[in-house]
């Protein structure tokens, strides 16, 4: 998610970049999702109508939670890097805390606690998860070829 | 190559500066390196020193009978940097440092949008680019505005006679979150469908002018207000044109 990729903006302008890629993704998928829930839960006949109806109740809502979201992680992610002026994990675990922590402080600060710690502990299970595919997925160092070497023996069977 | 001359003091003069951020590196070591001087205890020999001709090689020349070097003199890998600031121009020619095309430090940034008269305030990668930037834009626009709406409708809601600042408080909190999710999910939907429509015009008619706006826009709208009913739709699709309209003027005078 931060590992310095070449291929996003820079940082104040990703933050607009990531309101609207959350916002879409949570539209556009909830789109989907309501769609084929709200034509389930409509009686024969009324399929197409229940689906949109629920499609305009449900859509912008989720896109806008989805946006929300990601919108503040992003403005956090850039704040904790523009910070401690490095890019490693932690940026994206604190930024997720905070996260979680700001979108539940209307439910008091304990609930606010909580919701952050479980935000931040996700974070860290989604960059742990990064780091282990990194790792796994690296490519191995190839053996140097030695010039000079007996021709390979036949597999024995 | 900015990098590189600026970790060796270079001339600034050849470097091309790849990216913005090596640019803060670059000055501050290329003030170290210019600060620092490369002393060694033997002194530069006489046959590297005054063969600083570019064409042939600055490397020192192997100590031969029709020449012989001081004994103390022995050519080190110092003396080709002759004691200050390190000079580029007087590498091997092979070496290719100075031409400026040294692929390997060229980020390989992706393509930019190359449809023609698509150039905006941001560079954009294509069209899931516009759509992000687009939407974040619009949806982040649309919860500011809904949110001064909803602390506007907060701060005057009538609460009884002598109400606690608490109660206050809530209630403009209550009005942000009503009517800013609102207005942003709102413009968002919307601004979703606009560069959807925005994006396959471009890319069915090849070009971004004007007219692409206008189409995107009455597309847009109708699509918003399809559910209404013809009439809103029709009324939808002519206020988004008229906007932007008013926009693609905006920005043709500024």
């Amino acid at each position: 998610m931060s590992h310095g990729d070449h291929s996003r903006d820079p940082c104040p302008y990703v933050i607009l970049n990531d309101f609207g890629g959350a916002f879409s993704m949570g539209a556009i998928g909830g789109g989907i999702w309501h769609g084929i829930k709200g034509a389930r839960n409509s009686p024969r006949g009324e399929r197409f109508v229940g689906s949109m109806s629920a499609i305009k109740a449900r859509a912008p809502v989720l896109g806008g939670n989805f946006g929300v979201w990601g919108g503040l992680f992003s403005t956090f992610d850039c704040a904790v890097k523009g910070y401690r002026q490095k890019e490693d994990p932690w940026n994206a675990m604190i930024a997720g805390f905070l996260t979680g922590g700001s979108l539940a402080l209307r439910a008091g600060p304990r609930s606010a606690f909580g919701s952050a710690v479980g935000c931040g502990i996700l974070l860290g299970v989604f960059e742990g998860v990064g780091v282990l595919m990194n790792r796994m997925f690296a490519q191995p160092i190839p053996q140097m070829q030695l010039p000079e070497q007996a021709p390979a023996t036949p597999a024995v069977a | 190559m900015s990098f590189l001359s600026g970790l060796f003091g270079g001339s600034s003069s050849s470097s091309k500066p790849v990216e913005s951020e090596f640019e803060s590196e670059k000055s501050a070591s290329a003030e170290l390196f210019n600060s620092t001087t490369f002393r060694s205890n033997a002194s530069p020999s006489s046959s590297s020193s005054s063969s600083s001709s570019a064409s042939s090689s600055s490397l020192p020349q192997p100590p031969s009978a029709s020449a012989p070097l001081p004994a103390q003199a022995a050519p080190t890998a110092l003396d080709a940097f002759g004691g200050g600031a390190f000079d580029p121009s007087r590498l091997h020619p092979l070496a290719g440092l100075t031409s400026g095309d040294l692929d390997l430090l060229e980020l390989d940034e992706d393509k930019l949008n190359s449809i023609e008269g698509s150039a905006s305030v941001l560079p954009s990668r294509g069209w899931t680019d516009d759509l992000c930037v687009g939407t974040g834009t619009t949806y982040l626009s649309g919860l500011v505005i809904g949110g001064m709406w909803g602390a506007k409708e907060g701060l005057s809601r009538p609460l009884g006679n002598n109400p606690s600042m608490k109660l206050r408080i809530n209630s403009i909190l209550n009005g942000c979150t009503r009517r800013g999710s609102f207005t942003g999910n709102s413009l968002g939907v919307l601004a979703i469908f606009y560069n959807l429509a925005n994006s396959s015009l471009d890319s069915i008619r090849g070009r971004h002018d004007t007219y692409n706006v206008l189409g995107a826009a009455a597309l847009s709208g109708a699509i918003f207000k399809s559910t209404a009913g013809v009439r809103p739709a029709l009324v939808g699709a002519s206020i988004m044109t008229a906007a932007a309209g008013a926009w693609s003027a905006f920005k043709n005078t500024v």
